[in-house]
Formats: structure tokens, sequence, C-alpha cells
């Protein structure tokens, strides 16, 4: 098993980011474009608790690399299931999520975390766990779980612009939004 | 907002979508959407009416209820449950 962990601080506030979050895949931000479609299969609020529980699949254009791929034999695109939950109590959101495709042969589990730092800033801090689980040669597992975090880290750097366009995308869209509430507040006046 | 893995359920999921993050910023985050019947909910029917299919025929369903048998541990963490 390999570990990747990466953490981000990002400057707007937790509810603006937890807002943010449920765009983070469409048209705002141009760093996604492995990311093909997002469903969303489950949602509820726990009763007692007030969290909100997400479950969503999310497809991707294969990115496991080419020699990867026509080893394990897989299809061009790739899946994921994610779990989320958000607790506005203590102001979390925490998404659980792992590798549908070629679950027999490598699983990938990620957890995202997003927590205030102060009221102005959120951190972000993700941990995925590679491993490997085709039987044969220690080193071809390891080739694999190597050539995963390496695909991880290069995505942590890209996720982390693409979410900086949308942040800023959407922090643009409620000002305006406010702007036209409280112009046609005026007009009521 | 993000398409769908259904073309055909683009315009519902579209619909769906848009309702949910108003309803989230708005009232969610402030308190004031503790129940699941909201005003989301005759369009989230109507998506996953449309989206249940496409799964069938992808024949990812399956593969959905396993990955559901394997985050039954997250719920027991994340939403508290003793």
């Amino acid at each position: 098993m390999k570990v990747f962990s990466n953490s981000v601080t990002f400057n707007y506030s937790w509810e603006e980011v937890s807002i943010a979050n449920w765009q983070k895949y469409g048209p705002w931000n141009d760093k996604s474009a492995h990311v093909i479609a997002v469903d969303t299969l489950n949602r509820s609020v726990d009763p007692e608790t007030g969290i909100l529980r997400t479950e969503r699949l999310i497809t991707c254009q294969q990115s496991a690399p080419k020699w990867l791929q026509s080893l394990l034999g897989s299809s061009d695109t790739s899946q994921v299931f994610e779990t989320s939950y958000v607790n506005p109590a203590e102001k979390t959101v925490t998404m659980v999520s792992h590798n549908l495709t070629m679950s027999n042969l490598v699983k990938v589990q990620e957890t995202v975390v997003y927590q205030p730092i102060n009221g102005k800033q959120t951190q972000f801090v993700q941990d995925a766990r590679i491993t490997a689980l085709c039987g044969g040669w220690q080193r071809i597992k390891n080739n694999i779980e190597d050539a995963l975090v390496t695909r991880f880290r290069e995505n942590a750097a890209k996720g982390k612009e693409g979410f900086e366009c949308v942040l800023a995308m959407s922090r643009r869209a409620f000002a305006e939004e406010r702007e036209r509430e409280q112009s046609g507040q005026l007009m009521m006046a | 907002m993000s398409a769908s893995l259904a073309p055909e359920c683009n315009e519902v999921k579209e619909r769906y979508d848009t309702c949910f993050l108003k309803w989230y910023s708005e009232k969610y985050l402030r308190g004031n959407g503790k129940t699941d019947e909201n005003e989301c909910a005759s369009m989230f029917k109507e998506y996953q009416k449309c989206l249940q299919v496409a799964l069938k025929d992808r024949k990812i369903d399956k593969l959905l209820d396993e990955a559901r048998e394997d985050s039954k541990d997250y719920d027991t963490i994340h939403l508290k449950r003793k």
C-alpha cells in the first residue's frame, strides 16, 4: 500500500468552499476535463444530527497510464463512488470515495476533509490509500502503486488551481445575485 | 453544473442541481433545511427515474450495490451513529 497526502489552504470561508464544492467539476473548472459526468445517486438529511449525506457517481476519462490500462485491459472511462457528509454544526465537509472500475485489481480509497481555519480561510486535507491487489510479482504491484501516486500528485496541483477558479466565479455569482436582490428591493421601495 | 453520464438525463439533472444549490446555500447552511421534503424533492425523483434506467443499461447498478456495502463503515463514523 502507498499513501498520498496533501493539504491546501483556500482563502475563502468554509460556507463559500462548501457551496463551490458542489460545482467543482462544472464549466467553471477548466482543469477538470477528465471528469466527464457527476451524478447524484442518493441524498438525505439525518434528522438527528442535521448531517447532509450524499452519494455520487463520478465518471472520468481513464487517467491510468497507457501501459497500466493495457496490462489491466480496462476501458476508456472509469468510475468512482463517493459518499459525502456535510456537518453544518461542526462545519466540516468529509468526502470518502473509492474506485468502481478495476476494483478487483487495485483499490484507491480517498478521504477529503474541508474545515474552517478561521472565518475567512478553509483547509482542505486529502489522503489517498492505493493498494494493488493483483497476485504475482511485488515489483509489478509496486510499479502500479507508484504510477497511481504520481497521478494523484499531478492531479492535486491541477485540482487546487481548478477549484480556485470555481471559488472566484462562485463568489462573483453570489455578489451579483445579492446586487440584483438589493436593486430589486430598492425598486419596490 | 456537470453533465450526467446519460445525456438523456441532462435536462432533469440540471434542473435538480440548480434547485439543490439554491436550497443548500440559502436554506441548509442557514439552518433551515432539516428535512428531505423540500422544493427539490420532485425534481430529484424525476432525475432518478431517468438515471436508474441508464445505470441498469450500463450494468453499473450492481457495482454500486457492492460499493454501498463497502461504504457502510463510513456512515458509522461520519454520521456519528452508535
